[in-house]
């Protein structure tokens, strides 16, 4: 029970904490009014350790950093260099849809084709692109993993 | 401080090199030596400190100024710290090395009296493990608070009492060799 009491005061010494009955102990007792002597003294020697870092060290730092910087921002432009190309064939994608929707109907009507018939083409002109693509990675990555068999 | 915390963040969200330099400068000493005592090697430590303002710049806008750059910068630093032991194989020391290695060139003649006593702590910490180093030099020579070390390592309060508590008992002996 007395070695908690001395260890608790010791705890508190050490995390610079205070407590309303440490004063006391420490009064009374000489082994942590001791202890609490050598923290002091360990907490200033620790102060007075004299580690710093030299100038080419800091030049070094600042130039690695500077040019970090210049090529995050770089990267920044190029990204938005992309969304805006992003943004223009969004964009463009919809005027040509639109065109070919009305342009389809058109040909539709002077055909006398029905709607669903002149739809589908429709239909079918949007999705080509993607549905070659798509077959294309497809088979692309099948004889990858076919290779990687053998 | 919160003032400046908020200006920092500011600064940091707009990647300002002219901020980010005048950080270096403001924090060279405190971040190297935290470095050095968590490392435990000076050269290693150098290389964290570089990495820990490239993060730092990388990572700016995640800092919203609320709470005090002193931490996230330490939290920083330890975390790439962290990330290096994971990658990195546990090297064999000489405890001298550290000693020689981090005690920079006194530049005074008060500081060259001290050496032979900083050698003397300094191999006193070097046989410490790392977590007792590390809460050592950010309580005394930091001084930061029981919970802003707590931030910083991400160790439980207690815990970091316990090895605040636990390192001073281990570097009594070297202590006691330097004469405190």
């Amino acid at each position: 029970m007395n070695g908690d009491i001395h260890e608790r005061a010791r705890m508190l010494i050490a995390c610079g904490e205070e407590e309303p009955w440490l004063a006391a102990h420490l009064e009374s007792c000489a082994a942590c009014g001791e202890f609490a002597g050598g923290t002091e003294r360990t907490a200033r020697a620790l102060r007075t350790i004299p580690i710093t870092a030299g100038w080419s060290l800091v030049s070094a730092t600042q130039m690695r950093v500077r040019q970090r910087a210049r090529e995050l921002q770089l990267r920044q432009e190029r990204l938005w260099a992309i969304w805006i190309c992003c943004a223009a064939v969004t964009l463009i994608a919809g005027f040509t849809a639109a065109a070919l929707w009305s342009g389809l109907a058109w040909i539709g009507e002077r055909i006398s084709l029905a709607a669903p018939v002149w739809q589908m083409s429709f239909v079918v002109f949007t999705l080509l692109p993607t549905i070659v693509t798509a077959i294309l990675l497809l088979a692309r990555g099948t004889h990858l993993a076919d290779n990687e068999e053998v | 401080m919160a003032d400046e915390n908020a200006e920092i963040a500011l600064g940091l969200r707009r990647r300002d090199p002219d901020l980010l330099d005048r950080l270096i400068e403001q924090y060279q000493h405190r971040l190297l030596r935290y470095l050095v005592h968590l490392t435990g090697r000076r050269e290693v430590a150098e290389d964290l400190f570089q990495e820990t303002w490239v993060r730092v710049l990388e990572r700016g806008r995640q800092y919203d100024g609320r709470r005090d750059f002193t931490g996230w910068l330490f939290t920083i630093a330890r975390n790439l710290f962290v990330d290096q032991q994971r990658r990195r194989q546990p090297r064999s020391e000489d405890p001298a090395e550290l000693a020689t290695a981090a005690t920079g060139q006194p530049s005074a003649l008060e500081l060259a009296m001290q050496h032979e006593q900083s050698e003397q702590i300094l191999a006193g910490m070097e046989q410490l493990s790392a977590e007792y180093r590390e809460a050592l030099s950010l309580r005394f020579q930091e001084g930061m608070s029981l919970e802003e070390i707590a931030g910083v390592t991400g160790a439980p309060l207690g815990t970091v009492k316990s090895r605040i508590y636990r390192g001073l008992i281990a570097l009594e002996p070297w202590l006691k060799g330097a004469g405190l």
